[in-house]
């Protein structure tokens, strides 16, 4: 009888040994399975930080052409929307580096693409080029994210002086935090 | 004879017992397999989620809502009464079937602009993400101008825009295709 309640405890510790490891066991998967997840998670919020800088940025070029920085005003008869005033650009050029912080972005270009023209604009080629870099930060940036704008400058005819619009792109590009 | 049958229920009791025990074991790795698989499944499941997230690359309706609209605004070659024509101004005169001063026909000259400025924007070939184009200009429900480039695919964006010259009405619509 002593001996049969003695087997039964060592069964029974055996039973809560067994299940005591396989507790262990599932509860060590588990942790695994959650530490792949958490790097995986910490790997993506670089991304998403990314992803909402592009976010800013797609905003930012569908409103910036109409910023008094950039627009037209009523220079060119009545307020133009989404339109560019040329000059204006080549004095922002210069004007550069007191903007470093002030749109939040590292890269801000327009370039002409009707008529299509790659010369990077200087005072001294203006207006026949087609590229100005308003802001051009030496930093790891993302893609551009682009949007159509009239380039509208005063132009010097035969006998006229008439307003000349030319359609660029807009392009911005933010930090690369990825 | 006795002996005989005791160690018979003997053995069949432990037979018994060693298949009971036996059974045991096997439902235990039954739970344990039960347990692997949900837990692969809710891995699976996981990771698919997180691989079919797709970046965003297409066009933007505002894109093509902006392009119109500095489309509009663009200076056209065409010359009359000592004013170069913008492109709503011209396609106002193309209505009306007027000439520019250098005895080009309006329509002539909205139709080679038209055409530079969108192959300019809107590149459709096979790397390219726009797969078409399709640009209408209406007027009073009457379309005075069409084109169309490349493929129309399922998936598309469009815009347009409404702008009245000497009384008429008109409406510049765009729709690009995408792969």
């Amino acid at each position: 009888m002593v001996i049969d309640l003695f087997k039964l405890n060592r069964k029974g510790q055996m039973k809560i040994q067994q299940m005591a490891f396989m507790l262990i066991a599932i509860t060590i998967l588990f942790v695994l399975v959650g530490v792949f997840f958490l790097a995986i998670s910490l790997q993506d919020l670089k991304k998403t930080a990314t992803g909402l800088e592009k976010e800013n940025v797609r905003f930012l070029v569908s409103k910036l052409a109409n910023s008094p920085e950039f627009s037209c005003g009523n220079a060119f008869g009545n307020s133009l929307d989404n339109c560019i005033d040329f000059d204006k650009l080549m004095i922002l050029r210069k004007e550069s580096d007191k903007y470093n912080n002030f749109w939040g972005v590292t890269k801000i270009y327009v370039r002409k693409i009707c008529p299509e023209d790659e010369t990077i604009c200087t005072e001294e080629n203006y207006p026949n080029c087609g590229m100005i870099k308003i802001l051009d930060k030496n930093v790891n940036s993302t893609g551009f994210s682009s949007n159509f704008v009239s380039l509208c400058r005063k132009e010097k005819g035969k006998n006229l002086l008439y307003d000349k619009c030319e359609i660029a792109l807009l392009m911005i590009a933010s930090e690369d935090k990825g | 004879m006795r002996n005989f049958l005791k160690n018979d229920q003997d053995y069949k009791r432990r037979l018994l017992k060693k298949n009971l025990l036996n059974k045991k074991g096997q439902e235990e790795i039954v739970g344990f397999v039960i347990i692997i698989v949900i837990v692969s499944v809710v891995i699976l499941v996981l990771l698919s989620f997180m691989l079919t997230k797709k970046e965003n690359i297409a066009t933007d309706s505002y894109e093509i809502e902006s392009f119109i609209q500095s489309m509009l605004q663009y200076t056209t070659e065409c010359e009359i009464n000592s004013e170069i024509l913008s492109l709503n101004r011209l396609i106002s005169l193309c209505n009306s079937k007027g000439i520019c001063t250098n005895g080009e026909g309006s329509c002539v000259v909205l139709e080679n602009t038209l055409k530079e400025i969108l192959n300019s924007a809107w590149v459709v070939n096979e790397n390219s993400v726009v797969k078409g184009y399709d640009f209408k200009i209406v007027n009073d429900n009457k379309e005075i101008f069409s084109m169309m480039e490349g493929n129309k695919t399922a998936r598309y964006k469009g815009s347009y825009q409404d702008f009245v010259r000497s009384g008429e009405k008109y409406q510049v619509v765009l729709t690009i295709y995408e792969e």
